[in-house]
């Protein structure tokens, strides 16, 4: 690199966007939001191991979407990859969930920090808090007068 | 009390059977509830509301709080909207339920200080009494100087008023320190003059609709904490972030306030009333994928 050999040297090229995902053939403007999902791409494929992973692009919303299964056999999710400095409007939101699959929403954060939500339409009651319980009783007054 | 009543009207209600509407008093345009039956009537059309006052008798908590009832905003409105409240009128001017109050309170209070100073009397001469046979036993002239002590006592006696036990009565109904305005409670601003109020109205007025219990969320940083039933006997299911369509929402304040909701075990509820006047709702939950 510092010339030695005479000559200059041609930088390696880029494997980015020699990948096999083809995201850039999909011609979307926001490249942030286009690298945000390759990043996605590769921790779903490499890391996790989702099956048939694929992009789409979402034309209304001009963004890069994935639709990945879990394992074989489970059911297609849409994901939405997104870079966490953007903001989303709820009817973005509503588009994507109009695919017809669960929805799971990507924050992707600079250092390449990946954050998951699951997004459903509609009120699903959250999980209910797991037992055994054990009556408290007394044991709140007792300690509240010890610390006095 | 019952003389109040004669001042509320019911909105141009068709119905013959006319539910008792609430009374609703504006301090600066909180809406307040004061009378037992009218909170009763609030809570009884699935309103929670939040409880202001002190209690009397437990003033320095705020475990337990006591009348007046702050109504929400949109608790308010959906009273007008079902025409169950109206303000209360103007007292100011006729003063007559101060005067009288205030009045008999006097009279209770000279009645009682001299049932007072009678028993006092009587407690002395007991005291004196005892005092006296208690240190001589039998001798005759600490009667004669008994008598006289004890007719001393009769013609010098006084009750001094600072000495007076006074009794509070808390069971008074009628409460009411804020000055109520005389006309109907008014539109709250203009139609689409700010549109997230909007949103929370529609969105309220839906959830309300189903069946929850809302309350409000400042707590948990969204604008309603939805409960299945009423919220002495369920936690809360959801916390409701009302946003409209269209508003851009930062992504990282999305995520923020996901995390919270899983932290406490509820589902946020992302709710944006939508064009056909149905209201959209969207849940985030945790994916569970670290």
């Amino acid at each position: 690199m510092s010339g030695a050999s005479g000559g200059e040297k041609r930088p390696p090229p880029n494997w980015i966007l020699q990948h096999p995902a083809q995201m850039k053939d999909l011609q979307i403007e926001d490249s942030a939001q286009v690298h945000a999902a390759f990043l996605v791409y590769m921790d779903l494929t490499e890391v996790r191991r989702w099956k048939e992973v694929s992009c789409v692009k979402s034309s209304e919303l001009q963004v890069v979407l994935l639709e990945a299964r879990e394992k074989e056999g489970a059911p297609t999710l849409t994901i939405l990859p997104l870079p966490a400095h953007q903001s989303v409007t709820h009817k973005s939101i509503r588009h994507v969930l109009d695919r017809g699959f669960p929805v799971l929403l990507c924050a992707v954060a600079a250092d390449s920090t990946l954050v998951y939500q699951r997004m459903t339409d509609g009120l699903v009651t959250p999980d209910p808090p797991v037992g055994p319980f054990q009556d408290m009783g007394r044991r709140q007054h007792r300690k509240r007068r010890q610390q006095r | 009390m019952e003389a109040l009543s004669c001042g509320e009207r019911r909105l141009g209600s068709e119905e013959e059977y006319a539910a008792p509407a609430v009374g609703v008093s504006l301090c600066d345009s909180a809406p307040l509830v004061w009378r037992m039956q009218d909170l009763r009537a609030v809570r009884a059309e699935g309103l929670v509301g939040a409880l202001l006052g002190s209690l009397p008798r437990t003033p320095r908590q705020n475990g337990r709080l006591g009348r007046p009832l702050l109504l929400l905003p949109e608790e308010e409105g959906l009273l007008r909207e079902r025409r169950a409240a109206a303000a209360l009128p103007d007292r100011c001017q006729q003063d007559w339920g101060g005067a009288e109050l205030r009045q008999k309170h006097e009279e209770e209070e000279k009645r009682s200080f001299e049932e007072q100073s009678v028993l006092a009397l009587e407690d002395r001469k007991l005291a004196l009494l005892r005092a006296m046979t208690g240190a001589e036993s039998g001798a005759t002239s600490a009667d004669e100087a008994l008598r006289r002590r004890l007719q001393a006592l009769d013609q010098n006696f006084t009750f001094p008023q600072s000495a007076m036990a006074v009794q509070l009565s808390t069971a008074r109904a009628g409460l009411s320190y804020c000055p109520e305005a005389r006309a109907f409670l008014q539109a709250y601003g203009p139609p689409g003059a700010e549109p997230r109020c909007d949103a929370r109205y529609q969105v309220f007025r839906d959830l309300r609709g189903r069946g929850f219990y809302l309350t409000s969320a400042g707590k948990f940083g969204g604008d309603f904490l939805v409960y299945p039933g009423d919220p002495l006997r369920f936690h809360a299911h959801f916390i409701a972030v009302c946003v409209s369509l269209d508003e851009s929402v930062c992504l990282l304040d999305v995520l923020a306030v996901a995390r919270l909701g899983s932290n406490v075990k509820k589902t946020v509820l992302l709710c944006s009333p939508g064009p056909d006047a149905r209201v959209c709702y969207t849940s985030l939950q945790w994916s569970g994928m670290i």
